[in-house]
């Protein structure tokens, strides 16, 4: 006879919260690259090593992309206001 | 009152009744079209753990920028990331400029009558004033992913 046994798990998950403010972008580059790349703990130390460094040169592109990313939509923001006549909204805003 | 981390009974059920479909988006062949998945918050008042069937607005979690029934979640098509079990994920999810406390949420699926997937406990109360709210899932692997089956 054939048996096998399964599990159906689930797992936590984890809650951020800001006040006054929004995640910054190092919190969403971190959350992007961890869901592209995951080393294994079990890989041998020459792969994991090589996967680590990979693992941060995306970070970094993913940071400096989203950076540039955040700044079109400010300037997409402020041109709106500032065409409304929100001129003082619009300065407030870019120099955020 | 209390929430109680669990996927539910009924969801367990309806998977072997094929009822729930995680396939991202439509055209996926024989897999079909996959169903809608939501996310809502309760308050440390809610009474919801693995007997809870279905999505429930008694002890919903309300505030600014909080609509009742949730965030729509962005899932991921189940794989196989090794050995032999099988996972989904989800995108993690934002309530932004928010002013929200939040014991616990729900995951259900709103194409299927709102059928409950899982309770989640956040452990403590968990506020957000005039900020982000984000529910950060689990490293999508074969021993952390937000569903398993092994």
């Amino acid at each position: 006879m054939f048996t096998e046994e399964m599990g159906a798990n689930i797992s936590s998950v984890k809650v951020v919260t800001t006040n006054n403010t929004g995640l910054g972008v190092d919190h969403w580059a971190d959350r992007a690259t961890d869901h592209i790349i995951s080393v294994s703990a079990d890989a041998p130390p020459a792969i994991r090593e090589q996967a680590e460094a990979f693992k941060e040169n995306v970070r970094s592109v993913m940071t400096y992309y989203m950076k540039q990313a955040i700044l079109s939509e400010r300037t997409t923001i402020c041109g709106t206001l500032s065409s409304q006549g929100h001129n003082d909204i619009a300065e407030i805003i870019r120099r955020i | 009152m209390a929430i109680t981390q669990a996927m539910t009974t009924s969801f367990k059920v309806e998977l072997l009744q094929g009822v729930h479909n995680f396939f991202s988006g439509s055209g996926g062949g024989s897999a079909g079209t996959g169903a809608t998945f939501k996310i809502a918050l309760y308050t440390s008042s809610a009474t919801i753990n693995a007997t809870t069937t279905a999505f429930t607005t008694t002890n919903e979690a309300s505030g600014t920028a909080y609509t009742s029934g949730g965030n729509t979640l962005t899932n991921v098509t189940p794989t196989n990331p090794s050995g032999t079990t099988a996972i989904t994920d989800f995108g993690d999810t934002t309530w932004s400029t928010s002013t929200i406390t939040a014991r616990g949420a729900m995951i259900y699926n709103s194409t299927q009558s709102n059928k409950s997937v899982a309770i989640l406990d956040f452990g403590s109360d968990k506020s957000s004033s005039a900020g982000d709210f984000t529910i950060q899932f689990p490293t999508p692997d074969a021993s952390n992913a937000i569903i398993r089956i092994a």
